[in-house]
């Protein structure tokens, strides 16, 4: 909760919802949690556009409620880390898209869109939507079919409900185990045909499952790692373990439980016609796997041909530390980034010392540590002795990072980034608001036209009013917004690596 | 017996013991000299300067010292000779001036003056120290100075030569990675192709000197430090082998340039300084504006 997360928050609510939720999100962000009265109050805005927006915020889990001191009224809260994942929707349909076909993602797609809905009011609605769509052609079979499927690899999920406790007079949402709907086909096509769909409904009500989206994510980033530390192979291999993983560990474990190499070798050979070179040497490769110095994997015991572990923890960590790394590099050059390494690997480190392993001349050195240590990079302890007279006597400094201090620094500068980044998006679009609304205009002119068939002399009379200038102008705006919602994706990709380490991190300091 | 004979005597059973002799450790060997005879040899032992004197536990030590250092100072008088010894007992860790003021009671004038008159009969030289570049050390003119004074094949007086490493940086860098690729999808598996994308510091020693470009001679030890700023560099990675050499191998980071050094804001001076209003604003960043062009 920082002051630069409550600005990224506030642009992304602006974005997505308007000024008023806006101003409610802002409002819930600094106090932290509120009655709707104290908001009306802080805010002005009218009570009914609060609860309006109270009700947006909750409808897609951005806030949550929770029965105040007296228990008849509520105080609302707001889920910043709900609010950022808004930027995430567009991976979530990538993945889709790429996992279970277009199906899937324009399921995806609605269901996002809706926050929460029943299986056959979403069937419907999509179907509907894409009725006249000959390119794609939907039906109803291959959708429920689809959901089925989701449903069962767990990227929905049924949504919590809402309970009224005895005595109170707020409902508590409870979470709800879910169970893969047996849906008719039949019932739905009945339905959506008569219009009637009040009869087909369930009540069940569906929701993403955004977490499942992120081990997605997460076994991408491994698997891509290992595939540039090693080869293909080594990365296929890591997908193998992961995949086993699931079967006996829960996903965001620390370390999965022990994987028999039996399995894998089982695994591989059933693979053995696309990567012959991997089911040859799968124990090599689990060797080379075990000691490439990013500690994702390790072995565990020898029992049963080998026992190897998947350390999420180590790996997070890795991670982590590959990004800051990255992120010295280019802020303060190469050879800062060889001093940063230089203090991890050697946790505690004097400045001469420094000077000593990263062979760089004096004076530079020490700007460079200085400079680290002025961006919170690195941290300084000294060590001053006990009262002991004469000059000779100086206080040892040592260098040493503190990782989760600075994963924080990277965090706020990735905040920062992507308030920027939004912000400048923003101010581009309404800069440009005039010339875009106009292009907009003659489009849907054109299209209306060419649609009664008027002759193309007309069209281009049209078309003309937006002069080779305005064009040129409006090309280069649209690359550049291309440009800055690609690099909104990045800069979430980066979070989403410090958010991993981060919550591994406290999950960590809880049990031990 | 001559008196030269007894001279001879006395220094061979000196040498004998290079941690020095006592009186009686002579009149033992020796039972047939008499006192005086035994005083008179010393002396004049002393006076040659074949003998240091020490005074341990109330006793007088003598021991034997070497011939060479006799001879350079020849001539000189009784300061020289005492501040001379101080330096060459240094060896080529040299010795700092405050240091042979304190050891040997010379006033500074004075010292200046004997330290002047040694440089300039060549017998001494002053170097000056790399990690401290006011400090001066005093050492034997015909050594060569320990590699904590010079810094090694790095320094050039005194200057660390920052290009000369960074060329050597990156022929090591280049060399391990003309191995590298040999782990990827190895016929033979990976690890007899991790082990080929393997080098020892002596092979990369053997490359760089065959390509002539370095005039100074280059120990195996350089090359570990080179090759060490490289795994700082996190270019490289290092392993030991059962056999205790270290080899290296080059390897690329876990993960491409993430999102955050990809804009403008990542590697941004200013970052600290932007704010929703005022002077540097998001919206009117030159950074960005030339980012998005």
């Amino acid at each position: 909760m920082s002051h630069q997360l409550g600005r990224v928050v506030s642009e992304i609510l602006l974005r997505y919802f308007g000024e008023i939720v806006q101003q409610v999100g802002n409002d819930l962000f600094t106090y932290g949690s509120k009655p709707i009265g104290m908001i009306v109050k802080t805010t002005g805005l009218l009570r009914s556009q609060v609860i309006e927006s109270l009700r947006t915020l909750l409808k897609f889990d951005l806030a949550t409620f929770e029965p105040s001191a007296n228990e008849i009224i509520a105080d609302y809260k707001l889920l910043p880390d709900n609010v950022l994942l808004l930027l995430r929707y567009p991976r979530y349909l990538l993945q889709m898209k790429t996992k279970y076909g277009s199906e899937a993602e324009i399921l995806i797609e609605e269901l996002l869109q809706q926050a929460s809905c029943t299986a056959t009011v979403l069937i419907i609605a999509v179907a509907t939507k894409y009725k006249d769509d000959k390119e794609k052609n939907i039906n109803i079979i291959r959708l429920k079919d689809t959901f089925i499927s989701l449903a069962t690899a767990g990227y929905i999920q049924q949504a919590p409900v809402a309970e009224l406790n005895e005595g109170s007079e707020i409902p508590t949402l409870v979470p709800v185990a879910t169970i893969v709907p047996d849906l008719d086909s039949r019932v739905i096509v009945q339905a959506m045909n008569s219009g009637n769909i009040a009869e087909a409904n369930d009540n069940i009500y569906w929701r993403v499952h955004y977490d499942r989206f992120h081990q997605d994510f997460r076994d991408d980033i491994m698997i891509k790692a290992m595939t540039r530390r090693i080869d293909e192979n080594a990365g296929e291999l890591m997908r193998l373990l992961l995949q086993q993983m699931y079967l006996a560990s829960s996903p965001w474990a620390h370390e999965s439980n022990a994987i028999p190499a039996m399995d894998l070798r089982e695994l591989c050979r059933r693979s053995a016609a696309e990567r012959p070179l991997l089911h040859q040497h799968v124990d090599h490769y689990l060797k080379v796997l075990e000691e490439n110095g990013s500690g994702f994997v390790v072995r565990d015991g020898d029992a049963g041909g080998g026992l190897y572990v998947v350390r999420a923890r180590d790996a997070a960590q890795k991670l982590l530390v590959s990004v800051l790394e990255h992120t010295v590099t280019e802020r303060l050059g190469s050879h800062a980034a060889r001093i940063f390494r230089l203090i991890l690997a050697k946790k505690y480190i004097e400045e001469e010392d420094i000077q000593k392993h990263a062979m760089l001349p004096n004076k530079e050195c020490k700007e460079l540590t200085y400079k680290l240590l002025e961006e919170h990079f690195i941290s300084v302890h000294p060590m001053r002795k006990a009262a002991s007279s004469g000059g000779m006597n100086k206080a040892v400094y040592l260098y040493h990072i503190k990782l989760r201090d600075v994963a924080q620094t990277a965090v706020e500068m990735c905040y920062r980034s992507l308030h920027n980044v939004i912000k400048r998006g923003a101010y581009e679009r309404t800069r440009h608001s005039r010339l875009r609304e106009k292009q907009r205009r003659v489009r849907s002119i054109v299209h209306g036209m060419r649609l009664r068939g008027e002759p193309q002399h007309n069209i281009d009379d049209v078309e003309e009013t937006l002069t080779p200038p305005e064009i040129a102008l409006l090309q280069g705006v649209e690359k550049q917004l291309k440009q800055l919602n690609s690099a909104e994706l990045e800069l979430d990709k980066t979070l989403f690596i410090l958010k991993w380490e981060k919550d591994m991190d406290e999950d960590n300091k809880r049990f031990t | 017996m001559t008196e030269d004979e007894l001279k001879e005597k006395i220094l061979s059973l000196a040498k004998k013991n290079p941690k020095g002799i006592t009186v009686n450790d002579i009149t033992a060997a020796h039972p047939d000299l008499t006192s005086a005879e035994l005083v008179n040899t010393i002396n004049k032992l002393l006076q040659q300067g074949s003998f240091d004197i020490f005074n341990q536990g109330g006793t007088l030590l003598y021991r034997f010292k070497n011939q060479a250092n006799k001879q350079a100072v020849k001539g000189a008088d009784n300061e020289e000779k005492v501040v001379f010894n101080l330096i060459s007992e240094a060896g080529n860790k040299g010795i700092w001036i405050r240091d042979i003021r304190v050891r040997s009671n010379l006033a500074n004038t004075q010292l200046t003056k004997v330290l002047k008159n040694l440089e300039s009969k060549k017998l001494i030289k002053a170097v000056k120290c790399v990690n401290a570049s006011k400090k001066k050390v005093y050492m034997l003119y015909n050594l060569e100075p320990d590699r904590s004074i010079s810094g090694g094949a790095w320094y050039q007086d005194q200057d660390f030569e920052s290009e000369f490493v960074d060329i050597l940086n990156r022929q090591c860098l280049k060399f391990l990675q003309q191995r590298a690729d040999k782990i990827k999808c190895n016929p033979r598996g990976p690890i007899i192709g991790r082990t080929q994308s393997y080098a020892a510091a002596a092979e990369v020693q053997k490359y760089i000197t065959d390509l002539g470009i370095s005039n100074v001679k280059l120990e195996v030890e350089d090359f570990i430090t080179i090759l060490n700023t490289l795994v700082y560099d996190g270019k490289a990675e290092s392993t030991v082998y059962p056999d205790g050499s270290k080899v290296y191998r080059a390897i690329e980071a876990l993960i491409p340039a993430p999102g955050i050094v990809q804009v403008p804001c990542g590697v941004c001076p200013l970052i600290n300084k932007c704010y929703s209003s005022g002077l540097i604003t998001p919206q009117q960043c030159v950074y960005m504006a030339e980012w998005l062009e």
